[in-house]
């Protein structure tokens, strides 16, 4: 029975598809009497289905070694295309992981949607999504995984658009879907390219390949960018980071999913693929450089935000860029350990945000306030999820942290500032945003937000109890550094950072003294984080000028030129006929001479050789 | 049993002509359903792993002039054979009930499809050159009476560029027979012709010219944008859904399969010309204020990928090709009947008028969703049908062309630009109250695009039905190809494990 229901952990993301197609039935209103509801409960309880496999069949995988499971999908030509499955503790516990919060997403979202018209739509995409990542969790190859990924774009587009008659969401999904489409297409391009140099797509066998390959550095570097692309993109990375900004348009209970665990997926394709793109130094300094630039900027954007949503999703940039140095200085544990406590973080702070969010009917930081003793849940919450985010011990981001800095101390040590600065920062920004919203006074639009019922409150804190129960997981499943290990001088030095930035926030925006909307001395500077390093801008005159005029020109070459020259063809022709048939005089005479004349020619012709003799 | 399925719809189409008026949709329906089941059962008699020909018919027809009567299906005219059968029987269903002149308008697309499967499977070249004429008069028809504004022009325009397009054929294969000194027009008879290198080229280039209009190919390209816009919705489909195909099947059969040599000297040339093709269609179409004007750039645009495949010459990039053809032929049609559907209700195409259908109680809720899953498909969204062949393609072709088909990764990437650009302005956005009050959609316009989404997602999700079609056969025409391909990619690619790879592949 065990080994059945390991060797069926397929399954998994069977059970939401299945959910997803089912609901169809209600989206397009095939099915009206009911309502869309049915829709909603009927993919939450496939969520529960796939959540409780996983839960009982994760420690029986914890206790058995990696297993492999081959599914063939298509053989042509030469090209076999089977679908590798990895069976081993951390694949069952992603998928835990993900099925887990998709399942508290989706009760959260019965509460958050309650009169929504979009209710079945919403939930099929939701259970899309965990499909797409279970399914990227199981699966060993770099070309399922593309697909997965891309999939999950598409997914992206219409799960941003739910609320597609406002024009701020219809920008916001196709900007998400443009911007994952060109990370994905550069992945498409390091997939086609890998196949000829390494004979496979298969993880474990690519990471064989790259121990022993000798491969041009020029073609190593050039492939390793572009599968770099595709993770930059999915993660929001510098200049890719856009989409993540503006899919906050979308609804809330999709954000639990996004924030925490679907910008992780190309987190979880970088770590797979860490041994190819490890084959170039050029790569590994540019996915260092990248994710040190996105965690920095990404931080100090966060601070400046007005919205709430939008400060959270700068903060998840910043932190998968911290994945990104993890990954690009081999230290692939201390990334899934990193993606694992900042995905429960994320959770909790996006619930409780959005508990806020749903009462006071504002998302604007300068409207909320003194919401402290109103909602004191909402408020532990919250502070929950920042202490389990920054390296705050003894909660899971501090251990995730403090691996990464002891890592990062003995092969990088230059990067350890930039860690410190950037877990100081989001303590920082967190504690801003907690104090602009619980501390102070209440304002016009917080006077009447009581605490939430149950259906959104209850996801909230049961997020809350598993932040506060990471370490205790992490120690049953001893990954926690025994005490003789432990790198006292970095945990403090992290502790401090911490603490520092705790502090600084606390007197700034806790305290009442200083008086708000805290300007910084140089305007400029202030508005350049606030408008996102002005990359939107910088977009629409760069990239979008570029192929809009391109687009104009060919069409006008296209009207003017090419078909022009095939209507003055025909023009010419019907001209020449009108002006030719006015030769035809009926006179007799004229034919003869035309005869006379064309015989002449021919003769002429005929005789020319004689006449040269 | 092959000529059944050219012979029976000209029986139909006569017996049409006779019927009451009543009966004409269903009797239509009938005749070209069962030249659907019959090509399945010929699918089912037709045995995958032979390359060669099947199932062959010959009778002696004018022996001074080299003309029989010779029909053969093989794994490049199979899925063309199928995906014609079902796109007629689509462009017939999705008719209005009520459309003018009835009989003629069923009885002549019963004769496109009779002359189109005639052309795949004849096996004589002046055969074949007669279908490819005759199917051009009952189009001529159909897009000069039912067509929309502007019909006469676009019908005119569509006759005059594909009668150069037919005079071109005719002259290469005259050119081809009278040169080799053969006495008939016998496809396998020619397939062996031993002309000089430079003879083969002129010859290819009327061949690629020629079929280059119908494809088309940028720049013979102008024709399709008018045609298309200017045919009804059931024309439109057959136009791009098969059509288009037989270009592509004959620069396949009769480019490739007859002059190979000079085929791989060219072949650096073609994948520059698809390349310029797929990005020129994609960059046009994101201009387009049209919606039936876009899609129908973006199917110059997606038969560049075909090319690109035939042009790289090893298994996977041609069954890839093939595979393309029916991909584009499915996703073409699903996207021209949504749009013609968008049109009836709506009452028109313009993108800046159009917004908000998606909404669920005033709009059109099921087209708009469909319309989605028609333009992912097209932008090549994994797991619908596209993906696979326009994947197959580019690995294939990167190990010949990495350059080319890179650029052509781009074009995808402007393929969902304008698709993305489609779907905000129709399907989201805030529908008007003021002007919704549209036509219910019938299930007769809903079915069609069921059955295509499905056809689109099932072959996304199983492609081993497709490409197992062709597979042999494609196998065998790369191998006919002269050796003088194969040291060109060794060369190119470099190292032991590709080469073996290569190998393994061919």
């Amino acid at each position: 029975m065990t080994q059945f229901l390991l060797q069926t952990v397929w399954l998994i993301p069977c059970y939401a598809i299945a959910g997803a197609v089912v609901s169809i039935l209600w989206s397009p209103a095939l099915i009206r009497r009911t309502g869309p509801r049915p829709a909603g409960y009927l993919n939450l309880c496939m969520t529960i289905l796939a959540f409780v496999h996983s839960l009982i069949a994760f420690p029986i995988a914890w206790q058995h070694p990696a297993q492999q499971l081959s599914v063939p999908w298509l053989q042509v030509a030469g090209l076999d295309l089977t679908l590798p499955l990895d069976i081993s503790a951390i694949t069952v516990g992603a998928s835990l992981l993900v099925t887990g919060l998709n399942m508290l997403a989706q009760v959260y979202a019965i509460g958050y949607l309650e009169m929504d018209w979009g209710w079945s739509r919403f939930f099929a995409f939701l259970s899309l999504f965990e499909a797409g990542m279970c399914s990227l969790a199981f699966c060993n190859s770099l070309f399922f995984g593309f697909m997965i990924l891309e999939i999950l774009t598409l997914g992206t587009y219409l799960l941003v658009g739910t609320w597609f008659n406002q024009s701020l969401v219809v920008t916001g999904a196709r900007d998400a879907f443009l911007t994952k489409r060109v990370g994905d297409l550069f992945l498409l391009m390091g997939v086609l390219a890998i196949y000829p140099l390494a004979g496979t797509w298969d993880f474990d066998q690519l990471a064989q390949w790259a121990e022993t390959a000798t491969v041009d550095p020029t073609i190593a570097t050039l492939v390793g960018l572009a599968l770099l692309a595709g993770p930059m993109g999915k993660c929001a990375q510098f200049p890719l980071h856009l989409w993540l900004d503006e899919a906050m348009e979308g609804p809330l209970p999709s954000t639990i999913l996004r924030n925490s665990v679907v910008v992780a997926t190309g987190a979880w394709v970088l770590i797979k693929l860490q041994p190819v793109l490890a084959l170039s130094p050029v790569v590994l300094t540019v996915m260092i450089t990248i994710g040190a630039v996105t965690a920095v900027g990404g931080t100090l954007i966060a601070i400046a935000q007005i919205d709430v949503k939008r400060a959270l999703s700068y903060s998840v940039s910043a932190y998968m860029g911290l994945v990104f140095i993890a990954v690009g200085t081999g230290q692939t544990n201390a990334a899934l350990l990193l993606i694992l406590s900042h995905a429960l973080a994320q959770g909790v702070l996006v619930t409780s945000t959005g508990s806020i969010v749903l009462n006071s009917i504002t998302q604007d930081l300068t409207q909320l306030g003194g919401l402290g003793r109103r909602r004191p849940m909402s408020a532990l919450c919250y502070l929950v999820g920042v202490a389990g985010l920054i390296g705050l011990p003894p909660l899971g981001g501090f251990w995730a942290l403090l691996k990464l800095a002891d890592g990062l101390w003995a092969t990088h040590p230059w990067l350890v500032p930039v860690l410190l600065l950037v877990n100081g920062l989001t303590a920082f920004s967190m504690v801003r945003e907690f104090g602009l919203i619980f501390a102070g006074s209440p304002k016009p639009m917080t006077e009447r937000s009581p605490e939430n019922f149950w259906l959104i409150t209850l996801p909230m804190m049961v997020l809350m109890g598993l932040t506060l129960h990471l370490p205790l997981i992490l120690q049953s499943l001893a990954l926690l550094p025994s005490w003789a290990t432990l790198n006292q001088e970095m945990a403090i030095l992290l502790l401090w950072s911490s603490l520092t930035g705790i502090g600084i926030g606390a007197v700034v925006y806790v305290g009442q003294n200083i008086s708000k909307p805290i300007q910084l001395p140089w305007k400029p500077l202030q508005t350049l984080f606030a408008y996102d390093l002005y990359t939107p801008q910088l977009y629409r005159s760069s990239i979008v000028f570029c192929v809009d005029w391109a687009s104009r020109i060919t069409d006008w070459f296209d009207r003017q030129i090419v078909d022009g020259a095939v209507n003055l063809v025909g023009l010419a022709s019907l001209f020449s006929g009108e002006a030719l048939k006015y030769s035809n005089s009926g006179q007799g005479q004229f034919y003869i001479l035309t005869i006379a004349l064309g015989l002449a020619a021919i003769a002429l012709s005929m005789s020319w050789p004689l006449i040269l003799h | 049993m092959l000529s059944t399925l050219i012979w029976f719809p000209v029986l139909g189409a006569i017996a049409i002509a006779v019927l009451p008026l009543r009966q004409l949709k269903l009797a239509a329906l009938t005749i070209s359903g069962v030249v659907l089941l019959w090509t399945l059962w010929i699918a089912n008699q037709f045995d995958f792993t032979n390359p060669l020909l099947q199932l062959q018919e010959y009778l002696p027809w004018l022996e001074p002039l080299g003309l029989h009567y010779q029909l053969g299906v093989d794994g490049l005219s199979l899925p063309m054979l199928i995906l014609n059968g079902l796109l007629t029987w689509i462009a017939i269903y999705s008719g209005r009930e009520e459309i003018e002149r009835p009989r003629l308008f069923y009885s002549l697309i019963l004769l496109v499809s009779s002359a189109v499967a005639g052309a795949f499977l004849a096996q004589n070249l002046l055969l074949f050159f007669l279908f490819y004429e005759v199917e051009l008069v009952p189009f001529y028809l159909l897009i000069s009476i039912w067509g929309g504004e502007k019909r006469n022009y676009a019908a005119m325009k569509f006759l005059l560029y594909t009668a150069v397009s037919g005079a071109l054929i005719l002259a290469a294969f005259l050119g081809l027979v009278w040169l080799n000194g053969a006495d008939s027009f016998a496809y396998q008879a020619l397939m062996g012709q031993s002309l000089p290198l430079w003879l083969q080229i002129v010859l290819l280039s009327f061949v690629l010219v020629g079929f280059g209009i119908k494809i088309p190919l940028v720049p013979l390209h102008t024709w399709l944008p008018d045609t298309y816009v200017a045919a009804s919705a059931p024309v439109a489909i057959l136009l791009g859904g098969v059509l288009a195909k037989l270009g592509a099947y004959g620069i396949f059969r009769f480019g490739l399969g007859l002059f190979p040599d000079a085929w791989a000297t060219l072949a650096p040339g073609l994948a520059t010309w698809a390349t310029v093709s797929v990005l020129y269609g994609a960059t046009v179409a994101i201009a387009q204020k049209d919606i039936k004007r876009m899609v129908a750039y973006s199917s110059i645009g997606h038969m560049g990928y075909i090319l690109l495949g035939g042009a790289a010459m090893n298994a996977l990039s041609l069954v890839g090709a093939v595979a393309q053809m029916v991909a584009h032929g499915l996703i073409l049609a699903i996207l021209f009947h949504l749009v013609g559907v968008v049109e009836t209700k709506v009452g028109t195409r313009e993108l800046d008028v159009l917004n908000g259908l998606m909404n669920p109680v005033r709009g059109l809720p099921m087209v708009s969703a469909l319309l989605v899953l028609g333009g992912m498909a097209s932008a090549g969204i994994p797991g619908l049908v596209g993906f696979v062949a326009e994947f197959l393609v580019f690995q294939g072709s990167y190990a010949v062309f990495p350059l080319q088909t890179l650029l052509c990764v781009v074009g995808t990437g402007l393929t969902a630009v304008y698709f993305v650009i489609l779907l905000n302005r129709t399907c989201f956005g805030r529908l008007d109250n003021a002007i919704a009050y549209f036509p219910k959609v019938e299930w007769r316009e809903r079915i069609p695009a069921l059955i295509l989404a499905f056809t689109i997602f099932f072959l996304g999700i199983q492609p081993t039905w497709l490409v197992r079609l062709s597979e042999s056969t494609t196998r065998s025409m790369v191998a006919a190809v002269p050796s003088l391909a194969q040291p060109a990619i060794a060369q190119e690619e470099g190292g032991d494990e590709v080469m073996k790879w290569q190998m393994t592949n061919d």
